[in-house]
């Protein structure tokens, strides 16, 4: 029998609606929209260009203020809160990867990291070196973590991002278009690092993406087109208990 | 944040070289042209700052040294009366016209003082052996670089006020602003010096047994007697070179050409760091997403363009000792360089450095992490 406790989301978007334009310019990007994702789980949101779903990732991970609708994360009305609240809970709970890696091309694979910590959570320059070091080797890339993005290939890059999104240990992981970027090979490594956070740290994943080949290493899938969620198929239960909020 | 700030100005020093580039020329331009000026108007204070008298006494209210008025020799006993004062003497100097040999004139600048091996008149620049023959009458000692201005040679005879002279010394590093300096005699002076009729002098010249007597023995003259001033070495030369700086205006114009080098320091300064910041945009973006706070990202900003001022000031500095050098040999121009100037200079250049990375700060007004989901 499983604990009904279990099965409460993480994460909660409630009647999401989003506009962007003014007039007869106005177009409707996201049509009330309600979706919960799981602490332990990770899920892909899927549909064609423009249908809306960076856009709802946005809203969802507090980037993008939505018309109308609450986002609920771990007890809290997101969009409720008052900006600085917000920047504090994304600081605490948050981890972004996007399709263009976006890492400083001066700094190290290591100092990538190691700001996020020092200026996050003012970790020590010592602390932040550990935990640099321990999450490059976890990624692989122990023997890197001295080069500079220019000295990386693309997945190189992209798990180093990952690295930078989930050094803080997050509730929840937002992958906007992770593997778009990279050949099949690497793309893989990606979602692979994306599903350890979910599985392994019990994180809430998220990733959007149009590459049908993410399906089958995903543990849910939800397709969207013009703007509201159509289809949502569940390839495994959700068996995870609710991460407890920092 | 400093090591994040100096590896991405190294790395991507190709971006940031106008910048520095920028703050150094505002460095350099602030303190070669303030000391162009220092160096400029010390020249008016020669007699002053290269004699030995701790107090100088002349007529009332005398704004610079060259604009001394006859005053009595009386004067002389009333500085010689301070029980601090060792010894005094009088000293002549004033405007006069010398007649070039060929024709023409020159306005010059006669200097007629004492010239005994403890004189306090004499100007520390000349040797015994010349200070011998400045004991002949009409003899007189010229700079070597005034000679073509003068249009005179070594043993040469010439006129002041209708006086013959005879040049027969010539001495080094006495540069002058208004006309020649010509090194004479008391009585030699006193006979082309149209002003000085009777018994009067231009100052009378004290030395104390202990120099830091002087500003007491300056301010109990000036209590005692209205008809004089009295000023202390310091002050006098300080006096003249600010009435020479203000009366010509030229400190108004280097002012001027140093205020436009910072402004356009300060432009290109802001401009390279405004440019470096939105270059980094999606970067300082997905920081921002991350939830680091605007003001991490702006303290990374403001330490970039602090460290543009330091490295373009140490730039600057070099260049600054090396310039005045350059000029000093090939043109004859003193540049004067005081360590107190070129604090100054470094402090106003790095203030304008931290002042456009603060403008800079604007671009960071346009990050917005959902820019990087579109």
């Amino acid at each position: 029998m499983i604990d009904d406790s279990l099965l409460m989301p993480a994460l909660q978007g409630v009647h999401l609606s989003r506009s962007f334009g003014q007039g007869e310019m106005k177009t409707t990007v996201i049509h009330d929209v309600s979706i919960e994702l799981f602490s332990g789980q990770i899920t892909l949101l899927m549909g064609p260009s423009g249908s809306g779903k960076s856009t709802l990732l946005a809203i969802l991970s507090g980037l993008l203020r939505p018309d109308s609708g609450r986002v609920m994360a771990l007890g809290h009305d997101l969009w409720s809160l008052s900006d600085l609240e917000r920047e504090r809970f994304r600081l605490r709970h948050c981890g972004f990867i996007f399709q263009g890696y976006n890492l400083f091309n001066a700094l190290t694979a290591r100092q990538q990291l190691e700001m996020v910590v020092r200026w996050g959570e003012g970790a020590s320059a010592r602390d932040a070196r550990r935990r640099a070091d321990e999450m490059l080797a976890l990624l692989g890339l122990a023997k890197k973590s001295h080069l500079r993005p220019t000295e990386l290939s693309g997945g190189e890059k992209q798990r180093v991002a990952i690295g930078r999104a989930l050094i803080k240990e997050p509730n929840f992981c937002f992958a906007d278009e992770p593997t778009s970027a990279l050949d099949w090979k690497a793309g893989q490594q990606v979602i692979e690092l994306l599903r350890s956070a979910a599985h392994d740290r019990g994180a809430t994943v998220l990733v959007v993406a149009h590459d049908a080949r993410i399906i089958e290493h995903v543990d849910r899938v939800v397709h969207m087109e013009d703007g509201r969620l159509w289809i949502q198929e569940e390839r495994k239960p959700v068996l995870q208990p609710v991460k407890q909020a920092r | 944040m400093a090591s994040y700030s100096l590896a991405t100005l190294w790395y991507e020093r190709q971006r940031y070289v106008p910048g520095v580039l920028a703050v150094a020329f505002s460095a350099l331009l602030i303190a070669l042209q303030c000391g162009l000026l220092l160096g400029l108007f010390s020249i008016t204070s020669i007699p002053i700052d290269h004699t030995q008298a701790d107090v100088w006494m002349g007529a009332s209210e005398v704004l610079s040294v060259d604009l001394g008025r006859p005053i009595p020799e009386s004067t002389l006993a009333r500085l010689g009366v301070q029980p601090e004062v060792k010894c005094c003497e009088i000293y002549m100097q004033g405007f006069a016209f010398w007649s070039k040999p060929k024709g023409g004139s020159e306005l010059c600048m006669v200097i007629g003082s004492c010239l005994s091996r403890d004189s306090l008149g004499k100007i520390d620049k000349l040797t015994p052996e010349q200070c011998g023959m400045l004991a002949e009458e009409g003899a007189v000692i010229i700079d070597e670089s005034d000679a073509k201005r003068l249009d005179v040679k070594l043993g040469e005879t010439a006129y002041i006020s209708g006086q013959q002279v005879r040049v027969v010394s010539m001495t080094r590093g006495l540069p002058s602003l208004a006309g020649p300096y010509v090194l004479c005699s008391i009585p030699t002076a006193r006979k082309r010096l149209p002003m000085q009729k009777g018994q009067t002098t231009t100052y009378v010249l004290g030395r104390c047994r202990d120099p830091q007597d002087a500003p007491k023995v300056v301010e109990r003259l000036n209590h005692s007697y209205k008809d004089v001033s009295a000023f202390t070495q310091s002050v006098f030369s300080r006096r003249t070179q600010l009435h020479w700086l203000l009366k010509t205006k030229a400190g108004i114009a280097l002012g001027y050409a140093a205020a436009l080098g910072l402004l356009v320091g300060a432009v290109v300064t802001w401009q390279t760091l405004y440019a470096a910041t939105v270059a980094s945009m999606r970067e300082y973006a997905v920081l921002r997403a991350l939830g680091i706070p605007r003001w991490r990202i702006a303290g990374m900003v403001v330490s970039q363009s602090f460290w543009i001022g330091i490295i373009g000031i140490a730039l600057a500095l070099p260049a600054a000792y090396g310039s005045a050098w350059a000029v000093d040999r090939m043109m004859g121009i003193h540049i004067s360089l005081p360590w107190w100037l070129l604090n100054s200079a470094a402090a106003v250049t790095l203030g304008m450095a931290l002042v456009s990375g603060l403008f800079a700060l604007y671009s960071l007004r346009q990050i917005e992490p959902a820019m990087l989901l579109r």
